[in-house]
């Protein structure tokens, strides 16, 4: 046997979810089992992948042992990619449904099945071979080794003739054998199991790779959907492995003081979670976060589980947080969800959709703690920690808000436990002192942020939201009424400081020209005394020049001739 | 027993024996449809075999994928029987409504 006979190849589904779980599709030429609760989206499953084949230029066999082929068009139809694959010529249904009435009478060959099939693989390219509900014939086969023999011989065939097949079949309870059929998973190298179960009145579907010899695999039992697109499996693994992109970028929350707080605002591509019990603004201060990021021309996803849209925006503008105008530009896209109408796995599908289709840079879920009231088989905390991944690996920053109840404000951390996976952790609550209710806002942690861990009034005005200065008394912060009080204290007492400084400058000042002018009259005593003294000292002089000349007459001549 | 590749578009006839070549069940099928025919008396009647290796055509236009099988065409309606043929009593009440001409 060549190499190229015995190696794994395999085949993608074109659903991306199932590749991801299978590492790559269901092996080529060879037969992969389907089994699956009734309703739980075997039949869809392999009519999504023929689809998917049939778009890439493939072709298509789907053997029918339960539906008309009228049936399973109609099936096909309900889905988007329907109309598609109800219009190809490039695949055939076979109505191989044992006629009303027939009766077996000992033991037969399926030969004739895979003639059959054969006759149209030989007009197709590659074809993906589709025997939906092979249970329906192999139930009357009297030998139930011959059954499983014959499940052998099909797998046998596959290989032979490079068929790529799939063969679905009706499970009973969690075993991983169709119905007649058990042991049949040991014929086959790979298995995916499709449950079914009611939770609260609602139905929930899960596919699990039962079994992938001779590949990797995912084996966690995963949540599955069926919506207009057909199955979907919202819980895509996100690459742990690629290349972590950390942006240091940091991102205004569209107020100073709380960015300064943050050394900036939250790194791009962050999580922050708001907590709060009702009232403290979480959603006034996730919309300010809205806001100013689309102030920069980004594209914010709001989702709300609270607030219908437009009296959320109405009374957003009572607070000075304007987001209609981005909502018409374009640049915001809300949606109003009911946490009741949809699964948990529903709701990840949903925003992972989302995302996809509109790219935000912002990613707002107001409040995540709604997930915990959806109904869901899988924890909130498993569906937050997949949509902050989902959005993290594509650099989306979100900002998601928890409703906390009375009593203790960080009970968030023992519900669905956001607070451990967001990266920024900020506390909204109210200060009640002196009868009065005052918001305060907190961090509690921002990993990489050297921030404040002081607790701060959060002020609510027609111009926004804003931070009050803190202001200490013991160890508590003062706020509200208490706060203004002492900031009339501090300004009383400043005004006072500012008017004895300029008193003190005033007789300062007063003395110096005081002192000037005194210094002045001393200036001109001392010229008029040293006046003085010069005068008196020349008329002595001249005095004692005249009595000497008086005395002796003779010296002046003396002098006089002298001189001359 | 004729061996034949009829299309649907003739008339059924009143036997039809679906086969997959000489595997061992097709062989075991026509004898004991020998024997159940000659028992009930009804040896006039030649029931014709379909080959589905042979013409696997026939496995969609008579919607037979598990040989052998027998289909029976009263004039009323058509009925099949699956399996080598094996159960006797199933066989003979199977045979029971054809009427020979």
């Amino acid at each position: 046997m060549t190499e190229e006979k015995w190696k794994l190849k395999k085949r993608s589904t074109g659903i991306s979810g199932l590749d991801q779980l299978t590492h790559g599709g269901l092996p080529s030429s060879q037969a992969s089992l389907i089994v699956g609760h009734t309703g739980a989206g075997k039949t869809v499953l392999t009519l999504q992948i023929l689809a998917n084949a049939i778009s890439e230029g493939y072709g298509g066999v789907f053997v029918s042992f339960e539906e008309s082929p009228n049936q399973v068009r109609r099936n096909v139809d309900s889905f988007r990619w329907g109309q598609a694959l109800n219009q190809s010529k490039a695949w055939f249904t076979i109505d191989a449904r044992l006629p009303v009435g027939a009766e077996g009478v000992g033991t037969f060959d399926i030969d004739a099945l895979l003639a059959g099939i054969q006759a149209r693989v030989d007009q197709l390219d590659q074809p993906w071979i589709v025997i939906d509900g092979i249970d329906q014939l192999l139930q009357h086969q009297p030998d139930h080794t011959l059954a499983l023999d014959q499940i052998r011989q099909i797998n046998e065939h596959c290989e032979e003739y490079g068929w790529t097949l799939l063969l679905s079949g009706k499970a009973e309870s969690d075993s991983v054998s169709p119905r007649h059929l058990q042991g049949v998973e040991y014929m086959l190298s790979t298995t995916l199991m499709l449950t079914t179960t009611t939770i609260d009145r609602r139905l929930h579907r899960y596919l699990r790779v039962a079994k992938y010899r001779g590949s990797g695999h995912e084996p966690d039992q995963v949540p599955l959907v069926i919506d207009d697109d057909g199955i979907q499996l919202p819980y895509e693994i996100v690459d742990q492995n690629a290349p972590a992109s950390a942006s240091k970028e940091r991102v205004s929350c569209g107020n100073e003081r709380l960015d300064k707080l943050l050394d900036g605002g939250p790194y791009r591509g962050s999580s922050t979670l708001i907590s709060g019990r009702p009232g403290t603004a979480k959603s006034t201060l996730s919309a300010s976060f809205a806001e100013a990021a689309a102030k920069r021309g980004e594209r914010v996803l709001y989702v709300s589980f609270d607030e219908v849209e437009a009296p959320f925006v109405r009374n957003l503008t009572s607070v000075g947080v304007k987001l209609q105008p981005h909502i018409d530009a374009h640049r915001v896209r809300f949606h109003a969800l009911s946490a009741h109408t949809k699964l948990i796995a529903e709701h990840v599908f949903f925003l992972q959709q989302q995302i996809r289709e509109f790219e935000p840079q912002l990613l707002i879920i107001d409040p995540v703690s709604a997930l915990l009231k959806a109904d869901g088989g899988e924890s909130a905390r498993s569906a937050v920690a997949r949509i902050l991944d989902h959005a993290r690996s594509l650099g989306v920053t979100t900002i998601l808000t928890a409703l906390t109840a009375d009593g203790d404000i960080e009970d968030e951390s023992t519900s669905s436990d956001v607070s451990t996976i967001a990266d920024t952790w900020i506390v909204l609550d109210y200060n009640v002192r002196g009868g009065e209710r005052n918001r305060s806002l907190s961090i509690v942690k921002s990993r990489g942020t050297a921030h404040s861990n002081q607790e701060r009034e959060l002020v609510l005005s027609s111009s926004g939201i804003d931070l009050a200065d803190v202001y200490e008394y013991g160890t508590d912060v003062l706020m509200g009424t208490a706060r203004l009080q002492k900031e009339m204290v501090e300004r009383a007492q400043a005004r006072s400081l500012r008017l004895e400084h300029q008193n003190r400058l005033h007789e300062l000042e007063r003395r110096l020209e005081q002192a000037r002018n005194e210094s002045e009259r001393l200036s001109n005593e001392l010229r008029l005394e040293s006046a003085l003294f010069d005068e008196s000292k020349q008329v002595h002089r001249d005095y004692t020049d005249s009595i000497r000349a008086q005395r002796d007459p003779a010296s002046q001549g003396k002098e006089g001739d002298q001189g001359e | 027993m004729n061996s034949t590749s009829e299309t649907s578009e003739k008339p059924i006839p009143k036997l039809i024996l679906f086969v997959t070549g000489n595997a061992p069940r097709s062989r075991r099928a026509r004898r004991n449809l020998d024997s159940a025919l000659q028992s009930c008396g009804l040896e006039s009647i030649e029931p014709l075999e379909i080959d589905l290796l042979q013409s696997p055509e026939h496995t969609v236009t008579y919607s037979v994928f598990a040989t052998p099988a027998l289909l029976r065409n009263d004039g009323q309606s058509l009925e099949v029987l699956y399996g080598d043929l094996s159960n006797e009593r199933k066989l003979s009440d199977f045979l029971d409504s054809l009427q020979v001409d």
